[in-house]
């Protein structure tokens, strides 16, 4: 039992302890706040600018959000063309792959160009989803692959239909493999969307990635780390969320004991 | 029932045959041999999930029969729940929901598994989830059961139980049994028919005619039954050398 609130505690303690040695030393060195803010200063300017930090956090959210969904459903409807003919895996891989090795800062003012400047956030959007994409697709991808050949044999033998074999076999036993993918992916459309955020600069998108440049620019250092600290916590946030989420739906998955 | 006509089966290389079989409607068969004996391909033939590369293998009246299959793992579906599992064939064949379910619990029950109709696959011992795996082989009404190995990862209490109650199953139900195994004595305790099959590619070294009745002397293991064993294990200690 003490173990159980040991190992909840002494990451809080030790997180606590650090952030009064931060403001220990800040203060007893006289580090200036443009170059390093003590905690107490990052948090009054949380207080001071919060209405304007939370509707960016949202604006980041609900583009990492939407960049993930459109990402994870095209990556697995994609799977699933491949998994159905060997001649549009063969077809449409590579392209994945070029767009998977492809950095996304060097796409980014090709995507604005063709979105548009006053389309930022589509542009960011797309960006997000390019990011977001490869992993989900590589796992769905392996993991339709990975179906036990006794159990492929096993509809072979009942003469199970393409959408059979799909619903209920390729797809459910893909399910682990494909929230890995979702898990990794999540962490990347935030990543994608602040770096895309970044490129397209000049106050066109105003998420979290506008509120760093633009406290950067002023040397509002308290207010930059107030904006990274918000931009850390979505990130860990979401990942929860996804890890609980894969907790749920994978209850009754154990297919190394089945 | 079955019958394979001058079965040839190779990959890269040779896997099986020139065999020729007839299987009795009905009868135990056992199949004996080492590891890459091709033993597993000739019931993989047998349920027509692959075909030969010459030869045909041939139904009674040209009908391809229910065919179950066991595999040595259990191959269950994690996500879905024992009743589930066992009503997956009915579910790909479209058969009536609630026929198919009544016959589901009356095999369950049959298994020794009733009350774990809601349970998961990784709930179940090793044994329960073979029985789970016949049950589900059964539902089908099945007329040929096709076994492959499916009781070489079990312990010695589990596996004997399972092999009575196989053999239960096959006098009651108007079955015919291929039955795979490494084990010799498995092969003897449980065949009306044994046959010894030699690797690469596998050919039938023998062919060995069972007496269930001679097997046992008031309830105890007769000495047909160990002269029986040690003739089998002689024929695959030999082919092993060669």
């Amino acid at each position: 039992m003490i173990k159980r609130y040991l190992s909840f505690l002494a990451p809080i303690i030790t997180f606590l302890l650090l952030l009064c040695a931060w403001e220990l030393i800040v203060n007893f060195q006289n580090i200036p706040k443009y170059i390093l803010p003590a905690p107490t200063d990052i948090f009054a300017s949380f207080l001071l600018n919060y209405s304007d930090l939370l509707r960016s956090t949202f604006i980041t959210f609900r583009i990492t959000f939407f960049a993930f969904m459109i990402a994870s459903l095209l990556a697995i409807f994609i799977a699933i063309l491949f998994s159905q003919s060997k001649i549009i895996e063969l077809s449409l891989y590579p392209i994945a792959v070029i767009f998977q090795v492809t950095p996304v800062v060097a796409i980014a003012p090709l995507i604005l160009i063709w979105v548009g400047l006053d389309n930022a956030e589509y542009a960011i959007l797309i960006l997000a989803v390019i990011v977001a994409f490869f992993p989900v697709l590589a796992n769905a991808n392996l993991g339709i692959r990975s179906v036990e050949k006794n159990l492929s044999e096993l509809f072979s033998l009942y003469e199970a239909n393409r959408f059979q074999r799909l619903f209920k076999l390729q797809l459910p036993y893909a399910l682990p493999f494909i929230l890995t993918g979702m898990k990794t992916s999540i962490g990347l459309a935030l990543i994608g969307s602040v770096v895309a955020e970044f490129v397209a600069g000049s106050g066109t998108s105003t998420g979290l990635a506008w509120r760093i440049i633009e406290a950067g620019n002023r040397l509002d250092v308290p207010k930059l780390f107030a904006s990274l600290i918000l931009l850390v916590l979505l990130g860990v946030i979401l990942f929860l969320i996804m890890s609980l989420l894969e907790k749920i739906l994978l209850k009754r998955w154990d297919l190394s004991k089945s | 029932m079955l019958k394979f006509n001058k079965i040839y089966k190779e990959y890269d290389t040779p896997i099986l045959g020139p065999l020729s079989l007839d299987i009795k409607k009905n009868s135990f068969v056992s199949i004996l041999g080492s590891s890459g004996a091709g033993k597993s391909t000739l019931l993989r033939l047998a349920s027509d999930l692959i075909k030969p590369t010459s030869g045909k293998v041939e139904y009674l009246n040209n009908e391809k029969p229910n065919i179950g299959f066991v595999f040595q793992d259990p191959t269950l579906l994690p996500w879905r729940s024992v009743i589930d599992n066992v009503l997956l064939p009915a579910e790909l064949t479209s058969k009536n929901k609630k026929i198919s379910k009544e016959k589901a619990y009356f095999w369950l029950s049959r298994v020794g598994l009733k009350g774990k109709e809601n349970s998961l696959p990784n709930q179940l011992s090793g044994g329960q989830k073979m029985r789970v795996s016949i049950a589900r082989a059964m539902i089908q009404d099945c007329s040929l059961l096709l076994m492959d190995e499916p009781f070489a990862a079990l312990d010695e209490v589990s596996r004997n139980k399972l092999e009575d109650d196989l053999l239960d199953i096959w006098e009651k139900n108007n079955l015919t049994i291929l039955f795979v195994t490494h084990s010799v004595t498995e092969a003897v305790y449980l065949a009306e028919r044994v046959l010894v099959i030699s690797s690469s590619p596998g050919k039938i070294l023998d062919d060995v005619i069972i007496i269930k009745k001679k097997l046992r002397d008031d309830g105890q293991p007769s000495s047909e039954f160990f002269s029986k064993i040690n003739y089998l294990s002689d024929i695959l200690k030999k082919e092993n050398k060669e």
